[in-house]
Formats: C-alpha cells, structure tokens, sequence
C-alpha cells in the first residue's frame, strides 16, 4: 500500500523522446509490490527472496543473464506457475495492496487485471477477429457493434488494424511473426487489464518488427503499468523507465533505468551491462 | 579372400536377405489384396446392396449385415468417442499437471494394454454382462462391444493429441483469465481438432471390421431388423458364416462382403492419415 | 486505498462484481468438466476390473468342478462334461510361436530395408503400405487361408515337407500324417502374416530413434551397413525391438478370426505340426454359440481368462519394454 504523502511531483525530463522519464529518487505509485519472494521449482528453489517495486504507468524491465530467474519473476506476477503442480511461491505480491498470491484469491480474476505477452506469438487457431473476441466474451457480453469496436481499438492500439481490417477472418496463424506478436498484444490489451507482462515479446522476432514493438510498448505504457522481460541490454535502455538487474535468483540491483545503465553501483551489474558475462 | 572382403560379403548377403525378406513380406500382403479383389469384384453390383442375405441356393445381396454393421458401428462410436476423447483429454490436460499424475500413468498403462487385448475377451465380458442379464443377444450388447474396442483408440490419439499442443497456447488462454475447461474445450481441442478426428476414424475403421466380439452378443439374423433389442446381422459374422458354408453362393456373398470391408478400412485408415498429416502442416 | 482509476467507483464496483460472478461460475464449471473427464479416464481401469471380474464369475462353474487340473487336462468332452485346456493352450502357444519364428527375422529384415536399404522417395510408401496393412481386418486373413492358402499348402508345400523330412528323425514327427491343408502349421503361417505389419512398423520405429551421428561414427571408423546395424543399430534399440516383438506376439497370442478359419478345430495335441488342432480364441469363437450346459460355457469362458491373463502378462511386459526404450531415447513419456 502506498502511503499517499510519500509521493511527489513527478519531474518530466524529454531529452529521451517524448517519453516521460523519471528522475531518480522520485517515487510514482507503486502497481505492485514484491516482497520477500522466493519461488521453487520441486525442491529447487529458483528465487532467494526478491523484494521490488512496479509502477503504475511505468515501464519496468528486467534484466540477467539465462537462467538468472527473470522470466520466473515474472510468471509469478499472474500466477502462471499455478498451472503446474511441482512449483510454488513464497513471500507477498501485492496488486493495489491486496496479496495475490494469497491462496483465497481466484486467479482468473487476477488473470484479468494482468495480462501477459509471450516469448513465442501464441495465436489461437481460429480467426483473427475471434483471437481478440476470445478473452473478452470470457467475462463480458457484448453486443455485435460494441464487440466490433472492442476488437478494432484494441487492434488499433496494437498498430495492428490497418494490415488485418480486410481479412479479419482470416485465422490468426496466417500472419507474419511480428503481426502474431502483436495480435498477441491486442488480444491481451483487448480485456483491459491493468498491468501487462512482456515475456521477452520481441526475441523470436526481426528487426524491424522488434521496432514495431518497442514503439508500440512506449504508447502502451500510457494506459497501462508494463513489466517486461528482456535479454537485450539496448531493448531494455530504450524502453523502460526503471529496470531489475538479476542474477542467480537474487535482484542485485534496481533503479531508474538511466541510472543503472550509466552508473551501476554492484560490481556485477557493471560486468554485466558491460558484456563481460552473460 | 581377405578380411576386407568377407567383410564385404557378411554385409552383402545380410542385405540381399532384409531385401527378399522385403519382397516376400510384400508380396505376401499384396497377393491377399489381389486375391480379395479378384474373388471379390465379381459379386460387386447393385444387388449385393439392396438385397437381403439370402437362403443357401439363392440370389441376395448383404443389405440386412451394411445395415447392421453401420448402424452398431455408429452407436459404438457415439457412445466410445466421447468416453475416449474425455478420457484422453483427462490424462494430457489434467493428471499431467496435477499431483494425481500417478493415476494418468495407470489409466494410460492399461488403456494401452486394452488397444492389443484379444477383442473376442471384449466379446466375452459383454455377453456376460449384457447378453446374459437381458437374457437374449441383441443389437445394444454388440454395440457396446464395439464401444469398449473403441474407446481405447480415441483415447490413445486423443492424449497423444493433445500433448502436442504447446504449453504456450494455453498459457496464453490462461493468461486472458479463461477457466480451465475453457482454455481446453476453446484452445486445445481446436489445435487438435484434425488429430482427434484421426483417433475416431480410425476407431471406426477398426471397429467395422471386428468379428470375434460380435459372435456372442449381437449373433446374426438372416432378415432385416431395426430392432437394437434383437440379434442384428452384421458383415464380419455373415462373411464367417458364408465363408465357412458349403454352399457356392454364400460362398461369393462372404468374398464380395470381404471386398466391400476392406475397402471401407482402407479408405477410413487413408483419410485419417491425409487429415493427420494436414493438421501437422496446419499447427504449431 | 488502491491507486486512481479513470473509472467512478460505484462503475468499477460494479463491473468487478458481474467478473467477480463469472469467475465464481468458471470455476464450477471447471470443477464439473474436470469430474466428468476424470469419471471417464477412470472408465477405463472400470473396464479392466469388469473383464476380469466378470470372465471370473462366468467361469466360476468351470473352476469349481475342475479346479486346477483344468490346466493339465486334455479331454474336451462336451457329452460327458469333462473339460481340460491343454489342447488349446498347447495350439495357442504353438501357433504364436510359428508365428514369431517366421514373423521376427522377416520385420526385421524388412524394417532393416526401409531404414538403412531402400531409396528416400521410396521410405514413406512403403512405411504407410505396412502400416495400412496393419489395420486389415484379421477376417480377411481368414477367409484368405481358408480358401486359398491351405488348399495351395496341402496340395503344394505339405506334401513335399513330408517326403522331404521323412527320414530324419525330429522333424520326421513334425512334418507325419496326411496333408489336410488345416492344422497348426497353416495357422500359424497366416498368424506370421498377421503380425508381420506389427512388429516391422514398430521396429522400424525404434530404428529411427537411433541418432544420425551413432550410425555416421560408425560408418566414418568404415563399417559397412550391416555392421553399422548389427553393431550399433541393434544394440542401441534391443529394449525397443523386444518390446515391439512382445506386442506382436500378444497380438497372435489372441487373434480370433484369421486362426478360426484354418486351425481345424480339434481338442488333441498331435505331434505334427500339420494335424488340425485348436487354440483358446477358436475354441470360443467355434464353440461359446453352440454350448448348452453350465460347466460347458463356464469352461469355455474359463478359457478365456486364462487367454486374458497370458495376453495381458505379454502386452504389459511388451508396454513396460517400450516405455524404458522411449526413456532412453529421451521422448517425453
């Protein structure tokens, strides 16, 4: 929970684009808050207790090398490990104070209020329209036209629309890879959730379309709290307003993103955005 | 001759032996083809499908045992691939995930293990517990017969299927906060769709073409009947009853019955195969 | 107490209790599709314990009046009521293993052709031609020897394995008696080309498990093929090619149809292979129509239970064999 009067203004700096920055040691809202995580697969215990903010409306990356825990982090913030027996999280996660991973919580419900982007574009196999149609008939029922236009903004806010208006019922395997992607991401914008988590989105994916995307997650991060994963040191630089540095299952370091890059304060990070492991 | 050369030889005459064993295999299994097309052909015309079987001595056709096969054939299905196709859908979609796994590998274990059973025990265990409650063999006990022989192979394709759905998809079903059914009735069915629609045509191919289990529970019956509560003729039993025959003309009716069973299997097995390897290029 | 929201409050209260009842459906849902489809796995084990159940009680008579000496006795008497196992256990095993002496070293040699031997284009058809084979209804095997395979034995091959073996003293007891066409021998000769599809795509599949770069190492050191197969192929797949062998000879073990037709349907065991005999599946398929009596049936199912339990024991041996196999070979499973 976030106590209203430790918040302050946030200054503005644009000399990166027109994307709002954050300054260090100013604090916006925190979206969700970890606390004291640990996360096991079986007997192996993957994360040693990680502590860390997400801010509402910001872009937060994290970042290590493979098998650093990053991705596992964040599997844990919509509770995908639940679908498989053999693995658990300890500790506290909470979305706007409350515990998600309290085990009262329905985690259907917590699924509709952080959506998530995978490494792979994972297409249903059915049409375009019924790819997005899909998660919203889930909890609402809408009528023909407003369902029309549920699917077009959200393909609209994908910058999606105009490639895909004139063969919406074409099925969604039939697209490019960059264009699965992002009618991964409309789909999952398209339930309006509040968070969004990007699992690596851009990795299975040429240059050009990964610059669709990155575009696309600085307009994104206007409406909605993004945490996104990333091996790519730049992608992460470019995109994020503060970034995670990982490694071993421990968060070494977390920080605005700017100053992390530029003066890392562990060893390690410094090795790490330097190339000099990973 | 030196070592290089016996070598050499070892080598040769080990090969020249897989090839003949090739061409004796093969030519074995095309003979019996040849053989079924050759005796079977002749009696193949209109009246084989719309006459009835007829008495020793006669002119007939096999219209009562079509009848009869499609009809058994047709419940066993509607009433194995549902069983099956849950079934399946519980060992890839749940036990797999779940700490209940135990079980999935059991029920998988035996189901497999039923796929190769000897069906005439199916035929056994549905007389004793159909034939011989209700008192008469009929349609219904035959048809459950052919049900038990089904289930298993929809099983079988249905988990195998399934399995082969990557975990993304679901995931990202999950994601959007669909419940469990859901993601798996919406999702992974559809993946699957062409895949499991192979497990049931292969049921049925497999299904049309037992004899053993329908000896003692569906029997046979020289007439036409509807009825599902009475003996039903059907092909596989009236082929083994005509063929076993002195008469000539039950004879011809049992190589044209043959003719017409093999060609559906054939068929059935090819189109399964065509939409397997259809649904593979479709996927991923 | 949470953070902003575009939205008034009472909207957002709102939307979140119509979501809220959703969920709450959803996941009854979920619990009934997860209870149906756990209801129908279990079906299947239902199944299993109902075959054994069910073939127990019916041959209950049977046990009782005979008890274990059903096992070693070779009368089958339906006019006194006297009933023994041994003819048709006896035909089943001696068919299944004809069967396999032919079957095995053929599927082999023929899966040794398809993987290693023949031409790439040629790979595929002739992979789907055996497989399609191996779905040909066993009646079509049966009719097939009836009428043309035990006529082209009794008037071609039995005759002459007679004079041929005449002399020599073991195989002169084999190969004794009149060449009737039916008996053990035809039987199981057509069993072998039932199960040959079988055990050839199953091997054939195991062979293909073995990595490209165990064969290329060994051809590199200059083995010829054969080497490479006997050497590395055949070691590397033993467990698989077993299993694939067992699941062939559960299948002959319990085939019906294509063995009814030419075993002849005796209850004696003759020393030649060439006298009619009979196995446990064309025992009940010729005769369960036709008993009258209790202990006449009961025995009949009694049979097949002792088919269930010897088939099952070979099929699980043979499942057991192919799950290690697949282990090794690192597939899931």
């Amino acid at each position: 929970m976030t106590a209203p009067q430790q918040r302050r203004e946030i200054k503005i700096e644009t000399a990166l684009g027109d994307r709002p920055k954050v300054e260090g040691g100013e604090v916006p809202a925190e979206k969700i808050t970890i606390r004291d995580l640990k996360f096991f697969y079986g007997d192996r215990e993957a994360l040693h207790g990680i502590s860390l903010p997400v801010y509402a409306k910001r872009v937060t990356a994290f970042i290590g090398p493979s098998g650093c825990g990053k991705s596992t982090l964040l599997r844990v913030l919509n509770r995908m490990y639940d679908l498989y027996p053999n693995q658990r999280a300890e500790g506290t996660v909470l979305l706007d104070g409350e515990d998600i991973l309290a085990k009262s919580k329905d985690v259907n419900l917590i699924r509709t209020k952080i959506g998530m982007v995978f490494q792979k574009p994972t297409p249903f196999p059915m049409a375009i329209y019924e790819n997005i149609a899909f998660g919203i008939r889930l909890y609402e029922k809408l009528s023909q036209p407003e369902m029309d236009a549920r699917v077009e903004s959200a393909l609209r806010k994908a910058a999606l629309w105009d490639e895909v208006k004139d063969k919406l019922a074409a099925s969604g395997l039939s697209l490019s890879g960059g264009q699965q992607q992002r009618l991964c991401i409309a789909r999952a914008i398209a339930v309006k959730p509040e968070v969004l988590l990007l699992d690596e989105p851009a990795s299975a994916l040429d240059p050009i379309s990964t610059a669709k995307i990155e575009e696309l997650i600085g307009e994104l991060q206007r409406d909605y709290t993004i945490a996104i994963v990333t091996h790519n040191l730049q992608q992460a630089a470019r995109v994020s307003d503060h970034t995670a540095f990982l490694f071993l299952g421990n968060l070494v370091e977390f920080g605005p993103t700017d100053t992390l890059f530029t003066r890392p304060k562990d060893k390690r990070t410094e090795d790490y955005i330097t190339g000099r492991f990973g | 001759m030196t070592l290089y050369q016996r070598r050499k030889l070892a080598n040769r005459v080990a090969l020249g032996f897989a090839g003949v064993a090739a061409a004796i295999g093969l030519f074995w299994l095309a003979s019996i083809l040849w053989i079924l097309v050759a005796k079977g052909v002749a009696g193949l015309d209109l009246q084989l499908f719309t006459e009835m079987t007829p008495p020793p001595g006669s002119d007939g056709g096999l219209l009562n045992a079509i009848f009869g096969s499609f009809v058994m054939t047709l419940v066993a299905i509607v009433v194995g691939a549902p069983v099956g196709i849950l079934a399946g859908t519980y060992l890839a979609e749940y036990a797999r995930y779940e700490k209940t796994a135990r079980i999935g590998e059991i029920v998988r274990f035996v189901n497999d293990i039923l796929l190769s059973a000897p069906s005439i025990i199916v035929g056994l265990f549905i007389y004793e517990v159909m034939v011989v409650r209700m008192g008469h063999f009929s349609a219904w006990a035959g048809a459950m017969a052919l049900a038990v022989i089904a289930v298993p192979v929809v099983l079988r394709t249905t988990d195998d299927m399934l399995t082969l759905v990557p975990a993304g998809l679901r995931e990202a079903a999950a994601a959007l906060g669909a419940p469990r059914w859901k993601v798996v009735v919406t999702v992974s069915y559809r993946a699957a769709a062409s895949g499991m629609m192979t497990g049931i045509l292969l049921a049925i191919a497999r299904v049309s073409g037992e004899t053993a289990p329908l000896l003692f529970t569906a029997l046979n019956n020289q007439f036409w009947s509807a009825n599902m509560n009475a003996p039903m003729a059907n092909l596989p039993v009236v082929i083994f009853q005509f063929a076993l025959s002195p008469y000539e003309n039950w004879q011809h009716l049992a190589w044209s019955g043959a003719l017409v069973i093999t060609a559906t299997v054939l068929l059935l097995n090819i189109i399964a195969r065509v939409l397997a390897a259809r649904g593979r290029s479709n996927g991923d | 107490m949470t953070t902003t929201t575009a939205q008034p409050r009472s909207d957002f209260d709102a939307r979140a209790a119509a979501v809220k009842a959703v969920a709450d459906r959803g996941r009854r849902q979920d619990n009934i599709f997860r209870g149906v489809a756990l209801a129908s796995a279990l079906a299947v084990l239902l199944v299993l314990g109902g075959v054994i159940a069910s073939l127990f009680i019916g041959a209950w008579p049977a046990i009782r009046e005979f008890g274990p000496g059903f096992l070693v006795t070779e009368t089958w008497n339906p006019v006194t009521d006297r009933f023994g196992a041994v003819a048709p256990i006896y035909g089943t095993l001696m068919t299944s293993a004809i069967a396999m002496a032919i079957a095995v070293p053929i599927g082999f040699g023929i899966a040794v052709f398809i993987t290693e031997i023949c031409p790439p284009w040629a790979k595929r058809p002739l992979g789907i031609a055996i497989e399609l084979l191996a779905g040909i209804p066993s009646i079509i095997y049966g009719i097939w020897g009836l009428f043309v395979f035990a006529p082209f034995l009794q008037h071609h091959v039995q005759p002459f394995l007679i004079e041929a073996f005449e002399d020599v003293p073991v195989l002169e007891a084999l190969f004794r008696g009149p060449p009737y066409g039916i008996g053990i021998l035809t039987a199981g000769l057509i069993l072998a080309i039932m199960v040959l599809p079988f055990i050839t795509s199953i091997t054939r599949d195991v062979f293909e498990t073995v990595p490209a770069m165990l064969k290329e190492s060994a051809y590199g050191l200059g083995a010829t093929t054969w080497e490479v197969v006997w050497n590395v192929v055949l070691p590397y797949t033993r467990i698989g090619v077993v299993g694939g062998i067992m699941l062939g000879l559960g299948r002959a073990l319990g085939e019906t149809m294509a063995v009814t037709f030419v075993i002849g349907n005796a209850h004696r065991i003759s020393a030649s292979l060439l006298a009619p005999g009979t196995t446990i599946s064309a025992a009940i398929a010729n005769e369960f129509t036709e008993a009258v009596g209790d202990i006449y049936t009961a025995s009949l199912i009694l049979l097949g239970l002792i088919l269930f339990v010897i088939t099952f024991a070979v099929l699980a041996a043979a499942k057991l064999l192919l799950l290690r196999a697949q282990a090794r070979a690192g597939g899931g499973r």
